[in-house]
């Protein structure tokens, strides 16, 4: 029997190599990538949780953070196409415009 | 005549913003009317002011925010009507002893004029929000007079004076806040009107939090030891008419506050912090008299003493009867003539050597012997010599406290001797002895200018030495009712045993 | 009598401003002789208002305006003309103007005359209010003005440093006993709400012993400033600075009699306080000698004279203090009159040798100043006791009292020191006007004074000679409002061996004087002056240079020290340190920001995982 604790712990292992991710990364295609790790690990908890409480609330958000992350990755990659073609590599440590 | 306080708060900056439209040659003579008119003005009102009365008068009271009780509350009793009226008097002074070859001279006039309405404004807002505005808006022409028109460390200093006093007026608005708030849980009401607030009964542990709030925000201003040491810095580097400013009336908004805000709201507390107060008023009075000893140039001697005469202030407040707190707010009357004059009088050799060393002088007395006469008598009124408006306030101060405590009475006491060893040797180390510098032989006495400051100044504190009834008795009706106010709402045995009992209904007649 | 009371007072006023006007102008003689007469009329005035009282007049009590209102405290600008203040007054005056009219010459070549004439007419109208006043508060504005015109006249000549040094040490000590005073007045006005005499005198009786022992030791620690008794008299011998009339007048005719003055006003205090009174008379009687030792030595003719004016000071306050009031106030007058005739003496000799002051210089000057010589003379042996100066008559009065009360002690030192006065009187004269006339060998060329000086002068030599007939219409005037002195039956009997005993003593030392300088100029032989005692009294009891490294010189060195070390390193310094660490720490997280995405995300990582943290532990406790 899978029970909730197996999702969140699937939700926590999935949120971890995420934020990991997000924390060594310098590439920004792979910084995408691990932030929808994140997302859905995120969903998976939401889902999960709301199938144990039965309350539909919990998938309905699932649903919304999959469309939300689907606009945001479209416009995302179009800004990262777009820096690309201006700079020539997408690397993180070049985005230095905001130094204080 | 109904808005008068209005019109006087309001005149001069209008008067500020119209002097942009007058040119370089007419605005001298033009900021001189303007702080005249001012100076008349506030005169109409000491003569309407019904000294019978002892409650406010001529209140304005328009609501700005109504949800939160914020409103353009004026109003005036005796305590704040002559320290209104010393603002005026003193701004004139100051605008006249401005010498013509100052640089940027509008700016410098227009400054000042906007600096005269927050300052009067802060002296008549009875709301504390109100309040809280003009406080905070007079530290920004001041910041410029000092940063602009001063002496070497100048930005070094406007910047120390403006953040230190900002930091502790912040901790004074989170006071402020909370009072209010309290009120509201209270009452039901939002309201930051002070004489609402004065209703107000707190219990004994609010009242010490929010006694320290304020307190904070006005010791800085006063400045009490150990926040003192921007003080020396500002007078040090502000030109002439900043000095007088600032020492005339800028640090009397610290007491005054204390008086306004701190007694009345928090008896309890006040009595509770007598003697906190009273001992770092016992060391503002004898180590920056000390500190003061040990100066070398002349100007910094009397920021310092001037400290030391705010101790003999805070003590006279927080004697809380009548005797101590109308000593004390007459001795800030005279403290601010006095300590005015005397930068004056130091502006005066500054300006023909520049230089305010007392090193480079000494033998003036032979050189300059009017000069040394109007500065001996303002020495010697500072020193509280009786029949020199310095007698009177210090007298009743000690008077008072020494209903407290004997003891630390005695101990600032020595206000009375210490006071006069560094100011006597100040004397003697510029007047006295033979012209050690030749070029000092050649230096003229007083001129027209300086006499217009002067004489005025020297003829008020013999006569408010000699006849001083005209202000103290309208100062002790009010200050009367404020003890009784405090009495009521003492709730603390010890606040009731500390703060007298006074029958108001023998102050009506 | 309102106009005769008004004018005594506000007549020196109109004559200081007068001269003040011309403060800054050149010698002009009208200044002078406007003052005088100004003085003179304030004297006249007196006289009508004493012959008023004399005649059992009404006392005269005024009010004139109030001074301060505050709270409960209320103060009028009062005065009161009874026996006791116009017996002062009257010797205000009287001195006043003899010393005014003498200034006239002593200050002919002085630059400032007139500022010299407003400064000592502003002194008169001070010690009026002093006497006048009708309370304590009053009493204190007339303490304080003749304080400050002791301090303008002492540093008259303010190019000189010691001069200036002089004054500034006279207001300052001064200013320590008034605190004490002030503390005093604030005594009394708590516990008797009201400063007026009347008042609180009528209290007393019903008050608290302590209280009183209080208050009384307060007020006479003012007192002990002002009359320059031990520990604060170093100021006394120094005010010597000035220029000599000052000396006569202010320092040792009336300013310095103050301090007596408020004892006798505070009668009916001090009587119920018997403990403090004997402290009063020790003290009294201490100083009487410690002065008198000083005076023996002594080398500048004016110092002499100021420690016999000490000395004399401290008889007063054995009287007072045993209660002998009216004796106290007897001595004081006839003091006033022998001690400013001796200054004025004084003065001429100094004249006379260009402002010389070592008697050691002089010697032989009868020959060319005969006059002057005759009046110190007759000052001296007032001075010293002698039948039938007026000194005999008070001075012996003063050793009756402590023979009778019993203390025997005080009696034995008084008696000493009338010895003691008696010689150094003496050698002061025989040094100045006998002997060998030694100024030739320093080239001086002494003169006589002015005609009206002496002329001048006079009154108070008759008066010291004649003072001491009057003591039984004294007695009877003043004791109209001073208790009476009961002398013990025994006394009686041993009144005519007393006084023969002391003038004893007084001839004795006369006669020392006079014949160890026949035998040897300058009285002390060399050996002895080498000696221990004699270094010991020539440097004062060497107490000006303990309160110089006691006091002074500490003052100064913890005045610097607490504004370069205190001030400036740690209390400036600590604001500045809050200052600085904000900044600091500005500047250290300023790295924070480099712009660098990557950077950003671990920061939000990081703080992301500190407020999870908190948010467990919150939760956690709050359970």
């Amino acid at each position: 029997m899978i029970t909730l604790e197996d999702y969140i712990v699937l939700a926590t292992l999935l949120f971890m190599i995420g934020l990991y991710g997000v924390i060594v990364r310098t590439n920004l295609l792979m910084l995408f990538f691990a932030t929808e790790i994140m997302l859905n690990s995120v969903n998976i908890a939401l889902v999960a949780i709301s199938n144990y409480y039965e309350d539909l609330t919990g998938q309905m958000f699932a649903f919304f953070i999959i469309a939300i992350a689907a606009s945001e990755v479209a416009i995302g990659l179009g800004l990262l196409i777009l820096w690309y073609k201006r700079h020539g590599n997408i690397d993180l440590n070049t985005l230095k415009s905001m130094k204080g | 005549m109904e808005h008068i306080l209005s019109i006087l708060i309001f005149f001069p900056a209008i008067a500020g913003v119209l002097g942009f439209l007058i040119n370089r040659d007419g605005i001298r003579i033009y900021a001189i009317t303007i702080t005249m008119l001012e100076f008349l003005i506030s005169l109409v009102l000491w003569f309407q002011f019904d000294s019978s009365q002892i409650g406010i008068q001529f209140v304005e009271n328009i609501p700005l925010i109504p949800e939160f009780g914020v409103g353009y509350f004026l109003g005036l009793d005796g305590i704040s009507l002559f320290l209104v009226v010393l603002t005026t008097f003193m701004t004139m002074i100051g605008i006249v002893s401005i010498p013509e070859n100052t640089k940027d001279m509008r700016e410098l006039l227009l400054t000042l004029l906007f600096l005269e309405t927050t300052m009067v404004g802060v002296f008549v807002a009875l709301d504390a929000i109100l309040f809280y505005i003009f406080w905070e808006l007079s530290l920004v022409p001041m910041l410029y007079i000092i940063g602009h028109w001063g002496g070497e460390k100048r930005i070094y200093a406007s910047i120390k004076f403006f953040l230190y006093t900002f930091a502790g007026s912040l901790i004074m608005l989170i006071g402020m806040l909370v009072m209010a708030y309290l009120y509201f849980q209270a009452t039901g009401i939002w309201s930051f009107n002070l004489l609402e607030w004065y209703r107000l009964q707190l219990p004994v542990d609010y009242q010490l939090w929010l006694f320290g709030a304020f307190f904070l925000g006005f010791a800085i201003k006063v400045p009490m030891f150990p926040f003192h040491t921007w003080l020396p810095y500002a007078h040090g580097q502000a030109p002439t008419v900043g000095s007088v400013i600032l020492a005339a009336i800028l640090l009397k908004m610290g007491t005054y506050g204390f008086i306004r805000f701190s007694l009345p709201l928090y008896p309890d507390a006040s009595v509770y912090f007598i003697t906190p107060v009273a001992i770092l008023s016992i060391i503002m009075v004898i180590y920056t008299a000390m500190v003061a000893y040990a100066q070398k140039d002349i100007k910094q001697l009397v920021a310092y003493s001037s400290i030391s005469h705010m101790g003999v202030v805070m003590l006279g407040i927080f004697a809380l009867n009548p005797e101590g707190i109308t000593g004390s707010i007459f001795l800030m009357i005279s403290h601010g003539i006095v300590s005015g004059a005397l930068f004056l009088l130091v502006g005066v050799i500054y300006e023909r050597k520049h230089t305010k060393m007392m090193s480079e002088f000494g033998g003036l007395a032979s050189v300059m012997p009017r000069y040394a006469l109007i500065f001996g008598i303002m020495m010697m009124a500072s020193v509280g010599l009786p029949l020199t408006i310095g007698f009177v306030g210090e007298f009743l101060s000690f008077v008072g406290f020494y209903k407290i405590s004997h003891v630390m009475t005695i101990l600032g006491g020595t206000a009375v001797i210490v006071g006069a060893i560094y100011m006597l040797g100040a004397y003697k180390k510029t007047f006295f002895g033979q012209v050690t510098k030749e070029e000092n032989r050649k230096l003229s006495d007083l001129n027209f200018r300086e006499y217009a400051t002067l004489i005025p100044l020297t003829l008020l504190v013999i006569f408010l030495g000699v006849y001083p009834k005209p202000v103290l008795e309208p100062v002790d009706k009010s200050v009367k009712a404020v003890v009784s106010i405090m009495h009521q709402k003492a709730i603390t045995e010890e606040g009731k045993n500390t703060i007298p009992l006074i029958d108001l209904s023998k102050e009506i007649k | 009598m309102e106009l005769f009371l008004y004018t005594a007072l506000f007549a020196p006023l109109a004559g200081s401003l007068f001269a003040g006007i011309f403060g800054a102008s050149p010698k002009n003689i009208i200044t002078g002789l406007v003052t005088s007469s100004l003085i003179f009329l304030s004297f006249v005035s007196s006289l009508f208002l004493f012959v008023h009282l004399y005649n059992g007049g009404e006392i005269v009590h005024v009010e004139m305006m109030d001074w301060i209102m505050a709270g409960d405290l209320s103060v009028p600008f009062g005065f009161v003309v009874d026996n006791v203040s116009s017996t002062m007054m009257l010797v205000v005056t009287l001195v006043s103007t003899v010393v005014h009219i003498y200034s006239m010459g002593y200050m002919e070549h002085d630059k400032g005359f007139n500022r010299f004439f407003s400064y000592l007419s502003a002194f008169v109208f001070s010690m009026m209010v002093l006497v006048m006043s009708d309370n304590f508060l009053g009493l204190f504005i007339g303490w304080e003005g003749v304080g400050l015109c002791s301090w303008l006249l002492i540093g008259f000549w303010y190019h000189k440093e010691s001069a200036t040094w002089a004054a500034n040490e006279a207001f300052i000590m001064n200013r320590i006993a008034d605190l004490g005073m002030l503390i005093g007045i604030f005594l009394i006005y708590w516990n008797f709400g009201s400063l007026q005499y009347d008042e609180v005198f009528s209290q007393v009786a019903e008050t608290d012993t302590t209280i009183l022992t209080w208050i009384g030791i307060f007020l006479f620690i003012g007192a002990m400033g002002k009359s320059a008794q031990f520990p604060l008299h170093t100021w006394l011998a120094d005010a010597m600075e000035g220029p000599t009339p000052v000396s006569a007048l202010i320092h040792a005719a009336t300013m310095v009699t103050a301090g007596v003055y408020l004892v006798i006003r505070a009668n009916e205090l001090y009587s119920l306080i018997p403990e403090v009174g004997y402290f009063i008379a020790s003290l009294g009687a201490f100083v009487a000698f410690f002065a008198a030792t000083m005076a023996l030595v002594n080398r500048d003719i004016k110092r002499v004279i100021a420690y016999s004016t000490l000395s004399q000071l401290g008889y007063m306050f054995v009287a007072g203090g045993l209660g002998a009031y009216w004796i106290a106030l007897f001595h004081l007058a006839t003091h006033a009159f022998f001690k400013a005739l001796l200054f004025l003496g004084a003065g001429n000799v100094m004249h006379a040798m260009d402002d010389e002051l070592n008697i050691m210089k002089m010697g032989g000057m009868r020959k060319v100043m005969g006059w002057t010589a005759i009046l110190m003379i007759v000052a001296s042996l007032a001075l010293a006791g002698i039948y039938p100066f007026a000194g005999f008559f008070s001075k012996d009065k003063i050793l009756e009292v402590a023979f009778d009360s019993n203390h025997y002690i005080l009696w034995g030192v008084l008696w000493v020191t009338a010895g003691l006065t008696a010689f150094y009187s003496f050698r002061v004269v025989m040094l100045v006007f006998f002997g060998k006339e030694r100024y030739k060998d320093f080239g001086f060329h002494p003169h006589e004074a002015h005609k009206f000086m002496l002329w001048a002068m006079s009154p108070l030599a008759v008066l010291a000679i004649i003072a001491g007939f009057f003591e039984h219409q004294f007695y009877n005037f003043v004791t109209g409002v001073l208790p009476h002195y009961n002398f013990s039956e025994e006394i009686h009997h041993v009144v005519g061996q007393l006084i023969l005993v002391t003038t004893g003593i007084a001839l004795t030392g006369i006669g020392i004087a006079v014949f160890s300088n026949m035998y040897r100029e300058g009285v002390f032989s060399t050996v002895l002056q080498n000696n221990f005692i004699y270094r010991f009294l020539d440097n004062q009891w060497y107490i000006p240079k303990i309160y110089d490294e006691v006091f002074a010189k500490p003052y100064i060195e913890l005045s610097t020290l607490l504004w370069n070390r205190v001030d400036v390193k740690i209390v400036d310094a600590t604001v500045d340190g809050i200052a600085k660490f904000l900044h600091t720490t500005g500047e250290k997280t300023r790295g924070m920001q480099s712009g660098n995405l990557s950077h950003m995300l671990r920061w939000v990582v990081a703080g992301f995982t500190l407020l999870l943290v908190l948010a467990v532990v919150y939760t956690y406790y709050s359970i």
